[in-house]
């Protein structure tokens, strides 16, 4: 009875309350700015670092489990907490902690880019700029990148470290497939020569919407327009009209003769697992390895990218949000996850297979070395292919944009 | 004939898919054309055992039910009481109001619980999980205690209080046996409910609170369906515990020589 | 004595109402966020919500998936219930039927596919006895336009429950009743007006609620084996809320929050009817 007294006078004490406000926050990215490197690291020793991030994959988890919470904590005495949930949802909970006023939040470190940042960033949920004090980014990485100065477009002002950099490509069965397609053209002939044998994941859907920019890339008048400028409805408008006449042309061709698309990569990953399709795609160019060694994907799996129009490429990122209570334990963190030994671990196929956003430039030697040497499995294509067909991602704007209007011209049709 | 009837078809329908999903769970992929693939593997297990604070979460998990389940009995059969045995002015309006958590999704309310439990001071404890719990579970255990006690009747109660039966005697010996078939189903619905929150856990959890579904939910958007069926049965198990324990306890509290023993069977 | 039984229903129903103030508020608390625009309070979202072309597109598609789905799992599990109720209740098969129940509606949607899918196994089986020879030759069962596969993964979800929910109420069906009536020349037809029917009335009637309420507004189901167009609302309901404009949220809270607000108000004018009728009937009882 008197848990529930209490929980009463707590109901009836909310509409009372106000809303708390925010200076002593900004206080405290004051506080760490003027904090050198030692002190931050001084002032990390026995904070536990809660870590969200999505928690579908095993590689991954086991990444973070075995090999990074252990180091960390020998390293810097940081205990670091892996979370798993969606990252729209880590985003959502974060606005609900800013609308109630909470200032010691639980979210220490966020795993993101595209769409997700640009939310957070637009609604002040994150902490920084930041990533001038870690010693590790500084070191390894090239500041200047254009790759780590935007993200889809959005200008990341050191409130997101680079932790990973992923590839988009093609995966296809061989032992079905003797010569891949190289070019938008090209792909459109296989579609044909095979009817239902392809089929890309519905946009709304990560890889679907990457599939359909591809295509955008390769039918617009000039890549260069797309890439320079912000956003517009109206240069849209008229760079896309051949994307949806091509995905028009190619949907009879498709699985189901385009009736429905695959909701999500993981169906996509599905029907190709079954024979069904004989292609997947996929925006990290390793991703096939440990699927294949699971017996998931067909042994004949290999990969390939469009040589034209090319394959984009992107970063991904680590945010501290602006309500964390181990501000400093998480910029360790962050220098650990960015640190070559990190990153080598984070490139074993066994783990995650994933590559570095790291200028193999600046590493001494040894590591260089070290990087370069390692075999990142056979369905991986080798590094310069990959690099001579990189291609960089558009303002994050597009990314809605294409979504409703790939429904409108292509899937309503 | 009956019988049989009913069996093959509750075989075929209910016990058959479960068993399919267990077999999934030790198999490689099936491929289409393919004679089905029996080369054992442990692979869905030892992944599911390889979260080092999978017993934690069980444990947890339990917890959180079977302490959603005691509030949801007791707040259900005083309310469903009270619902059934008297009337008043506003009583539908009531009963509508108690029904609405049910008609708004999780993904919209949980905005609302989540600054609702931060004023409260619980967010990001599990007595804040457990009290999130109830909003998707007391609802439809006041409506099955309301059908239960419309059954009853208020008859016999009467009667037993007109033979100087205290209430708690009444309870026990006259409510809770004769109950006990809509107890049942309300514990089996709360706690599978309550095991299967994900969105609401993980919100006002807020990853202080790791419980099964955290854990298990994000493998379901996995293309290994050997590791997502493995977790599935866990997942499946897990509520079955947990209307055994209720079960237990329902046993030592209904005294055996109860007026009705065809309630207690 | 009225007033103390009636103050006595007052302190049962205290926890209840207590309960009622915490979902209340925090139902305020997410309505409230529905209408916070950029600048300052708007209802925008609940006119703009009614100029998308793409709701008007997935709301009938929705609203005959959710009724077929309602009603069928209503009629079957009621049969199942009616038919087989004298031993569900007391033996091993009152587990076997939970079974479904256990398992997360996602897990039995990826099920159905598993099992009726164009490369599930029972095409696999037709092909290894030589039925067919391509897998194309098998029906399409799920993400099919006509939600043939949304429908079977609800059935197959939603039987259990509604036989749950039954299955108390037939349990505790007065059964000596019913021998009376027959002894005094009642037809079948006449035991079921006057005992069945008045008992498993308002169980049915919160059953299909519940139902409707909770079919119309889940996404997992669908967007696993629906097809893109049309979508249920739910779907475009879940990728408002999660899309990156402010704007889009706001309008899936409006259709939640109208969608809510339209089965509330259904089961307000049910309850009333139905509590109505139930005192008439208590008071024609006891005033005998």
């Amino acid at each position: 009875m008197k848990k529930t007294m209490a929980v009463l006078t707590g109901i009836a004490g909310l509409f009372l309350m106000g809303c708390s406000n925010h200076t002593e926050d900004t206080n405290a990215a004051q506080n760490i700015k003027d904090k050198s490197w030692e002190e931050i690291l001084q002032e990390a020793d026995g904070e536990t670092v809660r870590l969200y991030m999505w928690g579908g994959d095993e590689g991954i988890n086991q990444y973070i489990d075995e090999y990074v919470k252990p180091e960390l904590q020998a390293e810097h005495n940081v205990t670091l907490d892996r979370i798993p949930l969606d990252t729209n949802e880590i985003i959502q909970k974060l606005e609900t902690e800013k609308r109630a006023g909470q200032d010691d939040g639980t979210i220490d470190l966020i795993w993101m880019n595209g769409e997700n940042f640009k939310r957070a960033k637009e609604n002040d949920l994150l902490f920084g700029p930041f990533t001038d004090q870690i010693p590790s980014y500084q070191a390894f990485y090239d500041t200047e990148s254009l790759d780590f100065q935007y993200d889809f477009g959005t200008e990341t002002d050191g409130l997101e470290a680079p932790w990973g950099k992923v590839q988009f490509v093609f995966h296809y069965d061989a032992s079905k497939i003797q010569e891949p397609p190289a070019t938008l053209d090209e792909l459109m002939k296989f579609a044909e020569e095979n009817p239902g044998r392809f089929t890309y994941p519905a946009a709304g859907d990560f890889t679907g919407d990457a599939f359909i920019r591809h295509v955008l890339y390769g039918k617009a008048s000039s890549i260069e327009q797309l890439l320079d400028s912000p956003f517009s409805e109206e240069v849209a408008e008229t760079e896309s009209e051949e994307v949806w006449a091509y995905l028009n042309d190619m949907t009879p061709h498709l699985w189901r003769s385009g009736a429905t698309y695959p909701s999500s990569l993981t169906e996509l990953d599905r029907l190709y697992s079954q024979g069904e399709v004989w292609m997947t795609m996929g925006y990290n160019e390793a991703r096939a390895e440990d699927l294949v060694e699971k017996g998931i994907f067909p042994e004949t799996t290999e990969s390939f990218v469009l040589q034209q129009p090319g394959s984009i490429g992107n970063t991904h990122f680590l945010s501290i949000p602006d309500n964390s209570r181990a501000k400093e334990g998480a910029m360790a963190a962050i220098d650990f996850l960015l640190s070559p030994e990190a990153q080598l671990a984070k490139l074993e196929p066994a783990y995650w297979g994933e590559n570095t956003p790291i200028d193999l430039a600046l590493l001494d030697d040894e590591d260089k070395a070290a990087f370069e040497e390692l075999d990142r499995g056979e369905t991986v294509i080798d590094q310069q292919t990959l690099t001579d067909a990189f291609l960089p991602e558009i303002d994050a704007e597009y990314v809605p944009w294409l979504q409703e209007k790939w429904i409108d011209e292509v899937a309503s049709q | 004939m009956k019988r049989s009837l009913f069996y093959s078809l509750a075989i075929l329908f209910f016990l058959f898919p479960a068993i399919l999903l267990g077999l999934k769970s030790v198999t490689p992929i099936w491929r289409w054309g393919e004679p089905l693939s029996f080369n054992w593997t442990l692979r869905g297990w030892t992944s599911f055992w390889m979260d080092d604070r999978i017993l934690h979460a069980l444990w947890l998990s339990l917890l959180i039910a079977l302490t959603v389940t005691l509030i949801n009995l007791a707040v259900g059969m005083m309310a469903g009481k009270a619902l059934s045995h008297s009337s008043f002015k506003g009583k539908s309006m009531l009963e509508t109001l108690l029904l609405l958590p049910l008609f708004v999704p999780a993904m919209a309310a949980a905005i609302g619980l989540h600054i609702t439990m931060i004023r409260l001071g619980l967010a990001n404890h599990w007595t804040g999980v457990v009290i999130v719990h109830l909003v998707p579970t007391i609802p439809y255990t006041i409506k099955i205690m309301k059908a239960g006690y419309d059954r009853l009747g208020s008859d016999l109660i009467d009667q037993s209080r007109m033979l100087k039966a205290g209430p708690f005697r009444t309870f026990r010996e006259i409510e809770l046996p004769l109950l006990l078939p809509s107890v049942r189903s309300a514990v089996f619905l709360v706690v599978t409910i309550s095991m299967s929150q994900y969105v609401l856990t993980a919100i006002i959890g807020g990853g202080s609170v790791i419980t099964l579904p955290i854990i298990y939910y994000p493998f379901l958007q996995s293309v290994d369906d050997t590791v997502m069926a493995a977790f599935s049965i866990v997942f499946a198990i897990l509520p079955v515990f947990a209307v055994l324990i209720i079960e237990l306890i329902s046993r030592f509290f209904i005294t055996k020589n109860s007026f009705f023993n065809r309630g207690a069977v | 004595m009225k007033w103390l039984h009636n103050n006595r229903s007052a302190v049962l129903l205290a926890p209840a109402l207590l309960f009622l103030l915490l979902v209340l508020y925090s139902l305020t608390m997410s309505f409230v966020e529905s209408i916070r625009g950029v600048d300052g309070w708007t209802f925008d979202y609940y006119q703009g919500l009614f100029q998308e072309r793409r709701l008007y597109a997935s709301f009938g598609y929705s609203l005959t998936i959710t009724l077929i789905s309602t009603l069928l799992s209503i009629a079957i599990g009621w049969g199942i219930v009616r038919s087989f109720h004298t031993f569900i209740e007391n033996s091993p098969g009152k587990w076997l039927v939970w079974i479904p129940m256990l398992f997360p509606h996602f897990v039995w949607g990826y099920f159905v596919l598993l099992l009726l899918g164009q490369s599930g196994l029972i095409s696999s089986a037709l092909f290894g006895l030589g039925w067919i020879e391509e897998r194309d030759q098998f029906p399409v069962f799920v993400q099919d336009r006509n939600g043939i596969g949304i429908i079977t993964t609800y059935l197959w979800k939603e039987i259990p429950f509604v036989i749950l929910m039954l299955l108390p109420v037939y349990a505790q069906l007065p059964k000596q009743y019913g021998e009376v009536i027959q002894v005094l020349g009642g037809s079948k037809r006449h035991i079921f007006k006057t005992i069945e029917w008045p008992w498993v009335k308002p169980v049915l009637l919160e059953v299909a609620l519940i139902l409707t309420a909770f079919i119309f507004t889940a996404y997992e189901v669908p967007a696993l084996l629906g097809v893109q167009y049309p979508q249920m609302t739910a779907e475009l309901a879940y990728d408002w809320f999660y899309g990156v404009s402010w704007d889009e949220r706001s309008y899936a809270f409006a259709l939640l929050f109208i969608a809510a607000a339209v089965m509330g108000f259904i089961a307000l004018i049910s309850f009333m009817i139905l509590n109505r009728q139930r005192w008439l009937i208590s008071k024609s009882q006891h005033s005998r």
